[in-house]
């Protein structure tokens, strides 16, 4: 077995095991703490944990190939739709202790779980029971940020996105937007819906960097990498 | 003078336009009382630090604050600032959050960066932990029960409706065959008392609903077959008639109520199925957790438990469905497609109920797609009932 940096990602590292095949990982913030039940893995005096593409869009959309990456330590990021904190755990690794992750989740009974698995054990990770909709609400606990995530499975995402940027994402900030896959099919003419979401973006200030349809990890959506300009 | 109202974790900031800082009033700096103060503001309450800053302002000169959030901005208002102005984002809260931690530092609130994360992951904390509380503790379980409720009420309704038909049929029973539904006879009989009054204008009036078919029972020859009563003998009978109409305003209330809270509590659910049958899944389930955690297969045979008990015990057929029998789908199909739909419908309740209670994503659009294109190919594959001779098969040697 070998741990190696993920080409050109900061914090974002590849575990190749025995038979061959790789899975992508982070280093451990709370070492012998788990999410998800994920795999810890030591490597040379360093815990890591497995990330699973399968259970994480982020890291399926490494897998697919996403090509670069503005996550680094010490960044600040608004996750929106942290739900139980799989892929926020991820982040709060990347980022580090110098880092900090505002996790935005509206359900009180999925907030309950984040706070229980993540923010328990994180002191990088601030939990914010609010809509996401409503960014104003939770405008006296949220700094700056460098980078949005948005996953929150809604119709209108990107004005989700441009909103909350309105108010928090820095000038020259990234974003990273999860969305239904149904509505861009590359081999095809994208849908109305899809088009419409793209407008939005662009209107709101956002330049498109990077798709990437997430099959097999996640049938149902595709990762956009996009920057305020 | 302009002057912009900053809330933060460690209290309330003044602002000029040029995003200086010219007063504050700052939270005691203890977690649990900063958490404190931001619940109760952002629920628009007026706390001693939003006075304070107030003084301060005027005192200033300063006649007009602008706030980002609506509900802070109410609370200001109601301390009876007139010039409260809503803005959001602004740009000299941008400023400000782009120096948050800086500013806690500064201000001597915290010792330094480190503390004032620290501090601030301590609010969020506690202040999540205080709303979750506060949202949806237990509400499953209220819906549970306001569901029985209104199978109770339906039960009683239907008794007594039954009753005061046969009771008053006594008297007038041309009524009873007339009106069909329960509830508009109830009505019709309230209105009418001693059936002589059908003659009076102001009852036919009101009686707007079933008049022609009045108008037909006044004009045919012969008089009712009912037995002629007293006063009394009609107004013990007007008296259970208003009570039980009572009920069926007390019913849709309720059904009003279940709608609502299911929305609240199990959105998929309850799109997919519908609130009330949504919800005496939750009840039979013993709660939305638990509905959430049971395989589809015991989501089928839900509120079957007798059937499938004395199937177990005689080896008879086991039941094909339970509860689930009151989705239109599967009792207006014929026999042979039943067990078919009543899985299919299963499989996508135990989903919806998944995400309601993991996840709370909206995604009843796409079960209900998925399900309509099953009971399709249902309808189609199995459209002819199985023929008879399969039945036939001769009889396996008797098993022990
Ligand atoms: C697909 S899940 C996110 C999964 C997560 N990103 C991960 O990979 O671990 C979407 C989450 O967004 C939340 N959500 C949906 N709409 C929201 C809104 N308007 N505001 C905040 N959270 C929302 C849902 O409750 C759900 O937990």
């Amino acid at each position: 077995m070998k741990v190696k940096l993920y080409e050109g990602m900061e914090g974002v590292y590849v575990v190749e095991l025995e038979d061959g095949s790789s899975r992508l990982a982070t280093r451990n913030l709370v070492p012998s703490i788990k999410v998800y039940g994920e795999p810890l893995i030591r490597y040379e005096g360093v815990e890591f944990r497995v990330w699973d593409a399968y259970r994480s869009k982020l890291a399926a959309a490494f897998m697919k190939g996403l090509k670069t990456s503005p996550l680094r330590e010490g960044l600040k990021v608004l996750y929106l739709g942290a739900a139980s904190g799989t892929t926020c755990s991820h982040v709060s690794d990347i980022v580090g202790h110098k880092g900090r992750v505002y996790g935005v989740e509206f359900s009180p009974r999925v907030m309950r779980e984040f706070l229980e698995r993540v923010v328990k054990y994180r002191k990088n990770v601030m939990p914010i029971l609010a809509d996401a909709r409503l960014p104003a609400e939770y405008a006296h606990m949220v700094e700056e940020v460098d980078i949005i995530y948005q996953d929150v499975a809604q119709p209108y995402q990107s004005k989700i996105l441009v909103d909350n940027a309105d108010f928090y994402l820095k000038r020259g900030g990234w974003a990273f937007l999860a969305i239904k896959a149904r509505s861009i099919d590359v081999t095809k003419e994208p849908s109305e819906v899809y088009r419409r979401e793209l407008e939005v973006l662009k209107n709101g200030g956002f330049e498109i960097v990077h798709v990437v349809h997430l099959e097999p990890y996640d049938v149902d959506h595709a990762m956009i990498l996009t920057r305020r300009v | 003078m302009k002057g912009y109202v900053i809330v933060s974790f460690i209290g309330l900031l003044l602002c000029n336009d040029e995003g200086k800082i010219i007063d504050k009033a700052l939270f005691p700096k203890e977690t649990r009382v900063q958490a404190d103060k931001l619940h109760l503001l952002s629920r628009g309450e007026v706390i001693d630090e939003v006075k304070e800053l107030c003084e301060k302002a005027r005192s200033l000169g300063i006649d007009q604050l602008v706030l980002e959030n609506p509900l802070i901005a109410k609370a200001f208002a109601g301390y009876g600032f007139h010039n409260v102005k809503v803005e959001a984002p602004n740009d000299i809260a941008k400023i400000m959050r782009s120096q948050l931690l800086e500013i806690a530092v500064r201000l001597g609130y915290a010792l330094n960066e480190d503390e004032a994360v620290r501090m601030l992951h301590e609010v969020t904390y506690n202040l999540s932990a205080r709303k979750i509380v506060e949202a949806v503790e237990k509400r499953d379980l209220l819906v549970a029960q306001a569901v029985s409720c209104l199978d109770e009420i339906e039960k009683v309704l239907n008794i007594l409706a039954s009753r005061l038909r046969e009771w008053y049929g006594v008297h007038f029973p041309e009524l009873g065959n007339l009106v069909k539904d329960h509830e508009d006879f109830i009505k019709a009989l309230l209105v009418i008392g001693h059936r002589d009054n059908i003659k009076k204008r102001e009852v036919l009036e009101k009686l707007s609903l079933i008049r022609d078919k009045v108008h037909k029972l006044i004009e045919s020859p012969g008089t009712s077959l009912g037995a002629d009563v007293l006063p009394k003998d009609v107004e013990i009978i007007k008296e259970v008639a208003s009570i039980t109409l009572n009920l069926y305003d007390l019913n849709s209330k309720l059904r009003r109520y279940v709608d609502e809270v299911m929305g609240e509590v199990a959105p998929n659910v309850k799109e997919l199925i519908g609130p009330v049958l949504g919800a005496r899944l939750i009840s039979l389930a013993g709660g939305l957790e638990r509905l959430a955690k049971l395989p589809a297969s015991t989501i089928q045979l839900l509120g079957a438990e007798k059937a499938l008990f004395r199937a177990l015990r005689t080896g008879t057929k086991p039941p094909k469905h339970g509860i689930i029998f009151q989705y239109p789908e599967v009792h207006k199909s014929p026999k042979w497609q039943r067990g078919k739909i009543a899985r299919a419908l299963a499989g996508k309740i135990a989903i919806a109920a998944r995400v309601d209670y993991f996840t709370g994503e909206y995604v009843a659009d796409e079960l209900k797609e998925d399900l309509e294109k099953r009971i399709k190919e249902i309808k189609e594959v199995y459209k002819e009932p199985p023929k008879k001779v399969v039945e036939r098969r001769p009889k396996k040697a008797k098993k022990r």
